[in-house]
């Protein structure tokens, strides 16, 4: 239960969850709490961490979030997929259970990111890519081939920019302890 | 019972330090009463304000500050300082989280219900690494977990 050692390797999914215990997401939303396996209906959540969009910071970054940004509050959802396929049908129905979330949590936005042990078709990378719904950025990811798929619109984009999955799938790049 | 704990270095140098310089004023009276005005002894001598003082600290931090959690398979306990804060069974417990604190530290958070009453367990303050213990904690607990969505209403053309 203690530390990790330097050699021990983290799965992609703990990667990508330690940057965003250590402030990953913090440009853009504060997520303050985070579940693993959390199922929704028959969908269950590798990640689904909870958070606003006011960060804290101290003294004059506090005093400017609190004055300056909204607070609204935001959701990640994150899906392990593993070794079954992604089809497109499989990802609507993600997409349909995270809106409902986000409807009866009354979010603003959220972001789901699905991870895949296989390569991406290319009827998902066309899926993802003209997906442009602007309350869910989306983004999927082959940890085989570390091909990563924005969404086309800002909350989708900002999945690469400030989450840094790209970071989470190479292996010899993992946040250690 | 399994043990996590960990020295908090800053709030033992926090409770230290006033009595390192108390050390410091007290060992340069004795020197002055006793005409030793300088040289490398006055030093030498000086620096016994720091084990003092962290002795004195160390006493203060251990009666008040000190987290240890002990666990094993069935059941947990917190002790703070000389004071157990909170104790329990995993079994009564249905969902586990991790929670960051103000200074974006990672504590463990235990739900009785799903969105219901919670237990922090400051993990932050032990050498707990946060993901593996909550991974751990999250096969121990009871229940399923499972959050039921309202189906949405479709209206007809």
């Amino acid at each position: 239960m203690q530390s990790r050692s330097l050699s021990e390797q983290i799965s992609p999914v703990d990667a990508f969850e330690l940057n965003l215990l250590r402030g990953g997401s913090r440009l853009i939303a504060d997520l303050t709490e985070f579940f693993r396996d959390y199922k929704v209906d028959d969908t269950t959540f590798a990640i689904y961490a909870k958070g606003n969009t006011r960060n804290k910071g101290l003294f004059l970054s506090r005093f400017f979030a609190w004055t300056v940004l909204p607070n609204y509050p935001v959701s990640l959802f994150c899906i392990n997929e593993g070794k079954t396929l992604l089809s497109t049908e499989s990802l609507r129905k993600r997409i349909e259970t995270v809106t409902k979330v986000t409807d009866e949590d009354e979010l603003q936005w959220a972001w789901l990111v699905v991870l895949s042990d296989r390569a991406l078709s290319p009827q998902i990378v066309s899926f993802v890519s003209r997906y442009d719904r602007k309350e869910l950025g989306l983004a999927a990811a082959s940890t085989s081939s570390k091909q990563i798929v924005l969404s086309n619109n800002q909350v989708g984009r900002s999945i690469g920019k400030q989450l840094k999955l790209r970071k989470a799938l190479e292996p010899n790049k993992h946040w250690r302890n | 019972m399994e043990k996590l704990a960990k020295i908090q270095l800053t709030v033992l140098a926090s409770y230290s330090m006033p009595f390192v310089l108390l050390s410091a004023l007290l060992i340069n009276t004795l020197l002055v009463n006793n005409h030793v005005t300088g040289g490398s002894l006055k030093i030498l001598l000086l620096g016994g304000a720091f084990p003092l003082g962290f002795l004195a600290g160390r006493l203060i931090y251990v009666k008040r500050s000190h987290v240890e959690i002990l666990f094993d398979d069935i059941s947990f306990s917190v002790i703070k300082g000389s004071r157990e804060t909170e104790t329990g069974s995993w079994r009564s417990f249905r969902l586990v989280s991790l929670v960051l604190d103000q200074f974006g530290k990672p504590n463990l958070r235990l739900y009785r219900a799903v969105e219901g009453e919670y237990v922090d367990l400051p993990i932050s303050k032990t050498n707990a690494d946060p993901q593996r213990f909550r991974d751990h904690v999250q096969s121990l607990i009871s229940g399923v977990r499972i959050r039921k969505t309202t189906p949405q209403v479709v209206e007809a053309a």
